[in-house]
């Protein structure tokens, strides 16, 4: 994820950037297409309904560790890929799978809860 | 016919079509009517006998008795009988064509047929001839897609064709195919595909390193809570990932949805946590009597059982792990239709003097004669008989005489449905013998009155924190009156939902009570004076609230500004979401 320069306009569209932090000082750059795929993220950064700082700051801090943060933020970038598809492609969730290591799996799930998704 | 009153057994068929009016006597007159018309149509002579010969008379008498019930076979059977005499005969050559053609015709989906007039009246004129048009009287040459007037007497013009409002191009419209009764049968089912969550993924990434437990890594027991509590949400704790929460120095283990788990599983529970001093299943249901019969030597310790839906437990097993369980601390059992009188008695007697918390919820069983062991347990501070099967009913005296033995301790009372019970179980059972009592369920108690139950507030020793008092509709301003300033400044949930005719008045004193207190929740559904002030009050007033219920209150609007961050509030009738 490279540093991008966040333009402070006030309309959200799904391909501006958002910033998502980690515990331990991550910070990570998607588009809030992809910070959408998570219900929780959409809430804190959704401007329309509550006036977050979260959602004024475009920034969505993550109580976990980075490389959980990483993860979290893999399957929302495969989610919002292959969500729109359509039933043609089949989503590779096999791959994905393989991608989560056993070690990790336990705090992911927590974390994935919480950000119900 | 209408002198003879005996009948035979009819069809609905002919029930149906004599209470419109048609009857064997009504077919027969048509028939005879309708015959001599066919047969100078079909040709002179021969019909008549030829029908006489063939068909024993049917056509002369038009009915049989064997076809009453089938109105349209006379007439077909004259169509027969007619065209068979009509080849014998051979005369008249081209009526009988025209006959044959026009049952061919009948056999010809309706719908795609073509206009009778063309099909009779003679073939269209060669493609590329001449014609002069029906309507506009220009001539013209045909087509394939030329088209018959609509009267029938000639052909239009492309112009004509068009300005009539019909496309000459139109392809004829597909038959309409119908469906076989065995599609007809099959039922199609949506699938919906959702995509795979993340906790649905991480679940499977579990169950596949399962034998390996250690690859996990150690993230501590309140992290196993949380994780058991995301697997159960999912309802996808099964026997290959339950493992993950079992351990030899478990003392205490909460499963919140053991739906999928075999009775297998549950007999590796008892083995795999032998220490355990404190189990809860919720959703237990396959729990059954083997496994019960394991667990009375694999759980020694086990003081303290937590099971809802335990239904597939028979009286002799929960005898044998009863017995084998001495001193049990909490025994809490909801939904057991099998647990018996005797069961209990069995508890009782092994586990009178340590026995703290009972919980026989939606017993089936349940009558007056269990209060009788229950009296003996000295130390029990907890106790909850809630919604009884069906009609069935504690009564005032025996409830009483229980609160006598026992409610000294008690500082949980649950009696929610039990349709007996009056007043006198405030005024003389709680009222004098359980001073100690600081939670009260009496939900849905239609014999409860509102001076009783504002009588019994007014001189209760005795603060409560949690009150129940819903489904009473007969309850009102009184009993609330009393409810605040007895207990206002200690509750922290308070359920009057059902309350109908409390007054407005009542609400605001009960809002200005519970000022600065620690009121958690309040359920005032169905109240009809609850209102936007009053709930404005709650919101400044109670800090710590966190749940207010309004559903049926249909004076909140919602108009009271902005809600604290943390209180949620339930059903608010004219809410946007």
């Amino acid at each position: 994820m490279t540093m991008a320069d966040v333009e402070m306009t006030k309309a959200a569209s799904d391909s501006d950037w958002v910033r998502v932090t980690s515990d331990d000082g991550y910070s990570f750059l998607v588009r809030r297409k992809v910070a959408n795929a998570s219900e929780t993220m959409r809430d804190m950064l959704d401007t329309a309904v509550g006036n977050y700082l979260e959602g004024i700051e475009r920034t969505c801090p993550v109580q976990q560790r980075g490389v959980i943060v990483e993860k979290l933020l893999e399957y929302m970038s495969f989610k919002s890929y292959y969500e729109g598809a359509g039933a043609k492609e089949e989503v590779p969730v096999q791959e994905f799978m393989d991608r989560v290591p056993p070690e990790l799996v336990l705090e992911l799930l927590l974390a994935a809860d919480y950000q119900n998704m | 016919m209408a002198g003879r009153n005996v009948r035979g057994p009819a069809s609905a068929l002919t029930d149906y079509l004599r209470s419109t009016g048609i009857t064997p006597t009504t077919i027969a007159r048509r028939v005879a009517t309708q015959t001599p018309a066919q047969q100078t149509e079909a040709g002179p002579s021969t019909s008549r006998g030829a029908a006489a010969e063939g068909h024993n008379s049917d056509a002369e008498e038009g009915y049989h008795s064997d076809n009453l019930d089938e109105p349209e076979s006379p007439p077909k059977k004259q169509k027969k009988t007619a065209k068979t005499a009509v080849s014998k005969a051979s005369a008249s050559k081209s009526k009988s064509k025209k006959k044959k053609k026009d049952e061919d015709s009948e056999e010809e989906d309706p719908y795609t047929e073509l206009s009778r007039s063309l099909w009779t009246n003679v073939p269209k004129p060669a493609v590329g001839s001449f014609e002069n048009c029906a309507k506009c009287e220009k001539q013209f040459t045909m087509t394939k897609y030329t088209m018959a007037s609509s009267t029938g007497t000639g052909y239009l013009c492309h112009p004509c064709a068009k300005a009539s409002g019909t496309d000459p191009f139109k392809k004829a419209a597909a038959p309409r195919k119908r469906k076989t009764p065995a599609d007809k049968r099959t039922v199609v089912h949506i699938e919906k595909r959702g995509f795979p969550s993340l906790v649905t993924i991480c679940i499977d990434v579990i169950a596949r390193h399962i034998d390996d437990v250690e690859a996990f890594g150690d993230i501590g027991a309140l992290n196993m809570e949380a994780i058991s509590k995301a697997l159960s949400k999912n309802r996808r704790l099964t026997p290959d990932n339950a493992p993950l929460f079992y351990g030899a120095e478990n003392t205490t283990l909460s499963m919140y949805d053991a739906t999928n788990l075999t009775p297998d599983a549950f007999v590796a529970l008892g083995n795999l946590n032998p220490n355990l001093t404190t189990l809860r299943l919720d959703f237990c249901g396959p729990l059954n009597d083997t496994v019960i019969a394991s667990w009375t030597n694999a759980l020694p310790n086990l003081v303290s059982l937590d099971l809802f839906g335990p239904f597939l437990i028979r009286e002799a097993a929960w005898i044998a792990f009863l017995q084998s369980h001495p001193n049990m601390e909490a025994f809490l059992i909801t939904q057991s239709p099998r647990f018996s009188l005797v069961c209990l008695e069995t508890l009782v007697e092994n586990s009178k003097g340590t026995l703290r918390r009972l919980r026989l919820r939606e017993v089936g069983k349940l009558c007056d004669e269990w209060l009788g062991p229950i009296g003996e347990l000295s130390e029990v501070t907890y106790l909850d008989f809630a919604e009884p099967e069906g009609e069935a009913s504690l009564t005032d005296d025996e409830v009483v005489n229980l609160l006598e033995a026992v409610g000294a301790n008690l500082t949980h009372l649950d009696l929610s449905g039990h349709a007996a019970l009056s007043d006198a179980v405030l005024e003389l059972g709680i009222a004098p013998h359980a001073h100690a009592l600081t939670s009260l369920s009496l939900m849905h108690m239609p014999f409860l009155t509102d001076a009783g139950v504002a009588a019994f507030f007014g001189d209760f020793p005795t603060k409560l924190t949690h009150l129940d008092l819903s489904r009473n509709p007969e309850l009102g301003s009184a009993a609330l009156a009393a409810i605040a300033s007895h207990s206002g400044k200690s509750l922290q949930s308070l359920n009057i939902n059902g309350w109908k005719d409390v007054g407005g008045e009542e609400l605001n004193a009960l809002a200005d009570e519970v000022r600065g207190t620690s009121l958690q929740r309040l359920d005032v559904g169905w109240c009809r004076a609850m209102d936007d002030f009053v709930v404005k009050k709650l919101l400044e007033g109670c800090r710590a609230l966190a749940e207010v219920r309004v559903w049926g209150c249909n004076r909140v609007e919602g108009k009271w500004g902005e809600t604290r961050r943390g209180v949620k509030i339930h059903g608010i009738e004219t809410a946007v979401y």
